[in-house]
């Protein structure tokens, strides 16, 4: 006879998108059902409507404090196809670092502020791993961590070079950008690059390489590597790789099976002229759709957004495309799991459904064979994904690190193809219209809608990474992409529940969180602790 | 060792960013030399084990000293003043602010968010936020304009969006080291040794600045910005000049306006129609002049600027 359910209330954890809570429903020590919500309000697109065409520039950045480089890319570019403007090439290459130098800014302090320091808990104390990841990735203390925490604030001082700050700058403009670089710049910025290659990418992370790293292709050329030579073995990733099997994380974690990216990176020359139907054929990173099940691939396009509300706070129809919302925030924030439960909406695919956002999704669609010949190509993670059994907490992970060579490579492009005495900025006419901006955070599928009518916005919409992830149940009952990925999850101790800090922080959500653990019968809280 | 408390209300996480990208100190830093103990944060991976609750409880009742209270992001009052549209390990996070306030012998607001109100607060300010002990301009905030921690000072407000990593570090240091007396603030309780001088203060622009050579449009290296472009360095409150910004920087180096982040009004006029990076003009005069400076001023010193004005003042002088 099975035992009796158990209900875990996590709460809160969110923090970018707003707080998180999260409710899972053990049985015989594993997840069987989930909620995800949502749990703060701050009305961005509420404070956005009647307000300056660029105003979405100064606002959205601000939406999100770690990946604001993003949101500004995407408001830019909304603007961009809205005031149909010509964008020069410096300025494409310069959005384009930026956003870059953003992305590798959050592999280390994502993977040591928040996702390592759960390999030192008492958990996994009978791993032959874990004296080691005491060692390193204690927080504070750790010795890897303390290198990993304080050099991820590198990467952004390219950010500074063109933007004047990380975060919170707005030198993306439709039409181009606010700087123009010169030879110092461009000097500094290749010295602060191969830093942290040096000090941390190829010292710390590969223990090889980067070229090493480059000549790996297949599953096997992987566990050639790791076999190769201790430093392999013994790097961040190899131990990572290591300890994540001893302890089973590519258990657990699997998910839906589907998966989105809007790509990233419109190529300097193929996108002067930018408008939405133009995107996908001008992008170095595709966009795409991948469906684990069939294994087929197609490209992504907005048009087939949908947010459903049926379990959401807002007091309007289901079913819209971002253009037809109003974002009428519900009074009452009741929570009710069988009603409305969060701030996020349901997002879907009108023909795919429930799609998961971020790294792991990037690299499974830079496997497929769809898209542009000239299009990045990349098949490791999609080899690894089906071999390994579809997605996992330990997967994940991988996918977001295994980006960090090809985010560098094309950070050296944009730096090596800047020509300083050509144009930045071709002042565009500012006209009423409709406009998408998109881009790939480091976690995940962003993008903006924007109207602009007489003069001022009269919509704007943002569909954020984690509200693909987290989002509440559609309609038709489906659950959100982490609701899902949180079934299955083995909970060894109900007392500290790290597996499902586990899942959420694989989704790299930015998620802060504290888990109360209720006793099903009594409602006495059992545990409470931090997933991020 | 002195107690840290970091919580985050209505807030993107950039003060926090912005803090971790510090140096000499840098975070880890200030719990290994300055014997900062950081009892949370949400995003510095302290383990708390079944202990959040209990911590807090502990600092509210006093059991614990929690000698700095550090607040990022606004007070969310939403909806009709029961900040349930915040809500924080099973409380709004407004009640969490009240009772730990209470108890903090300082009480550091960290960003735009906490000491004014900042972006969420713009109109029609959808989710009720508030700063600690402003709204805007007007002295009270959610802690009332009374209020003072146990050491004796109002809410230490470190403003910015986001707040430099040094004016946090220096902060925090200041205070764990016993320093606190020696913080002396403004009328907007900001630390004057940060808050007094000008954005403007060493910006590369300034020459620009004094011949009036504008830079009409972006993406060049010359001209001032705030004769076309909306900057409010001339106006604006902050060392961003001074102090570079991840070390190699500032905005108005880099070519892109001040927005008067240190400054209770930030976003300026609500960011209405025509006010996104363009100057405000009355009959081609500035609605808002250089601190200090009147209309008749402006214009004698505009017209013996340009009268003035060298022939390589309308050269790039920052050539590649």
């Amino acid at each position: 006879m099975p035992s009796a359910v158990q209900t875990l209330d996590i709460s809160p954890v969110g923090r970018v998108e707003g707080d998180l809570d999260v409710r899972v429903n053990i049985q015989d020590g594993v997840v069987v059902d989930a909620w995800t919500q949502a749990e703060l309000f701050r009305g961005f697109e509420v404070i956005l409507r009647d307000k300056d065409p660029q105003a979405g520039l100064v606002v959205t950045p601000r939406a999100c404090g770690i990946c604001g480089a993003s949101h500004l890319t995407c408001a830019a570019w909304a603007l961009d196809t809205a005031w149909q403007t010509e964008v020069p090439r410096n300025a494409i290459l310069a959005r384009n670092l930026g956003q870059l130098v953003e992305s590798l800014q959050s592999l280390p302090r994502h993977h040591y502020g928040l996702f390592m320091i759960d390999y030192t808990n008492k958990n996994y104390s009978k791993s032959k791993f874990y004296e080691e990841a005491v060692k390193r990735w204690s927080p504070f203390t750790g010795t890897n961590y303390e290198i990993g925490v304080t050099i991820s604030g590198k990467p952004v001082e390219i950010y500074a070079l063109l933007g004047g700050q990380w975060p919170h700058s707005s030198y993306m403009v439709p039409g181009g950008v606010m700087c123009a670089p010169t030879l110092t710049d461009v000097t500094r910025a290749w010295s602060i690059l191969e830093y942290f290659r040096r000090d941390w990418m190829e010292k710390i992370w590969l223990g090889c390489s980067l070229e090493r790293y480059e000549e790996i292709k297949t599953y096997d050329d992987f566990k050639a590597w790791l076999d190769e030579k201790p430093e392999h073995a013994n790097s961040d990733l190899g131990m990572f790789w290591r300890m994540s099997e001893d302890c089973g994380m590519d258990k657990f974690g699997r998910g839906h099976g589907q998966f989105v990216s809007w790509g990233y990176l419109p190529h300097e020359d193929k996108y002067q002229k930018p408008t939405i139907d133009g995107r996908n054929a001008a992008l170095i990173m595709k966009s795409g759709v991948y469906d684990g099940k069939t294994d087929q691939f197609k490209l992504m396009d907005q048009k087939y957004t949908r947010e459903d509300t049926m379990h959401s706070w807002y007091d309007e129809p289901g079913g819209l495309h971002p253009f037809d919302r109003t974002t009428i925030p519900t009074q009452k924030n009741t929570t009710n799991m069988a009603g409305q439960y969060s701030w996020s909406t349901a997002v879907r695919h009108e023909e795919n459904g429930r799609l998961e956002a971020g790294p792991l999704s990037r690299q499974l669609i830079a496997g497929g064979k769809h898209g542009e010949s000239w299009q990045h190509y990349d098949p490791l993670v999609l080899e690894m994904y089906k071999k390994l059994g579809g997605a996992s907490v330990m997967l994940r992970h991988f996918a977001r690190m295994h980006e960090g060579v090809k985010l560098y490579r094309q950070a050296e492009h944009a730096l090596r193809e800047f020509k300083l005495n050509d144009p930045w900025y071709i002042k565009p006419t500012e006209r009423d219209g409709r406009g998408w901006g998109a881009t790939e955070a480091i976690r995940g599928a962003l993008c903006h809608w924007i109207e602009v009518k007489d003069g001022k916005i009269k919509n704007y919409q943002i569909i954020a990474p984690t509200t693909w992830n987290v989002g509440p149940r559609s309609a038709d009952g489906v659950r959100g992409p982490m609701e899902q990925a949180l079934i299955g999850s083995p909970i060894r101790d109900v007392h500290d529940p790290v597996e499902v800090g586990h899942v959420c922080r694989s989704y790299d959500s930015c998620l802060v969180c504290t888990v109360h653990a209720h006793d099903a019968k009594t409602g006495e809280e059992l545990a409470r602790f931090r997933t991020a | 060792m002195a107690n840290l408390l970091w919580l985050q209300g209505g807030a993107c996480s950039g003060n926090t960013m912005s803090f971790l990208n510090a140096e000499e100190p840098s975070a880890c830093d200030l719990v290994t030399d300055f014997g900062v103990n950081v009892l949370w944060h949400p995003s510095l991976g302290m383990e708390l084990g079944d202990n959040l609750k209990k911590l807090l409880n502990s600092l509210t009742s006093g059991e614990m000293a929690l000698d700095i209270f550090v607040f990022e992001g606004t007070v969310v009052n939403a909806p009709n003043g029961t900040g349930e549209w915040n809500r924080f390990a099973g409380r709004p996070m407004k009640d969490w602010v009240a009772d730990l306030a209470k108890v903090a012998a300082y009480t550091v607001a960290i960003g735009d968010c906490a000491t004014w109100g900042g972006i969420p607060a713009t109109a029609p300010n959808p989710s009720d936020s508030e700063g600690l002990q402003f709204l805007k301009r007007k002295h009270g905030g959610f802690l009332g304009a009374d209020y003072k921690s146990k050491a004796g000072l109002p809410v230490i407000n470190v403003p910015g969006c986001p707040a430099h990593p040094d004016w946090i570090t220096q902060i925090v240091v200041a205070v764990a080291t016993g320093r606190g007396g020696d913080l002396s603030l403004d009328e907007f309780q900001r630390p004057k040794t940060f808050f007094t001088s000008f954005t403007q203060t060493g910006c590369t622009r300034n020459m620009h600045f004094a011949y009036k050579v504008s830079a009409t449009e972006f993406g060049q290296r010359k001209g001032c910005l705030f004769y076309d472009l909306g900057c409010r360095g001339p106006m604006t409150h902050s060392p961003c000049n001074r102090i570079l910004w991840n070390r190699q920087s500032s905005k108005t180096r880099a070519g892109m306006p001040c927005m008067g982040c240190t400054e209770p009004e930030f976003p300026f006029f609500e960011l209405m129609p025509g006010t996104v990076f363009k100057t405000q003009t009355v009959m081609g005069v500035p609605k808002d002049m250089p601190t200090g400076v009147d209309k008749a001023g402006y214009i004698k010193l505009t017209a013996a600027a340009k009268a003035a004005s060298p022939a390589w003042a309308e050269d790039d002088i920052f050539v590649v």
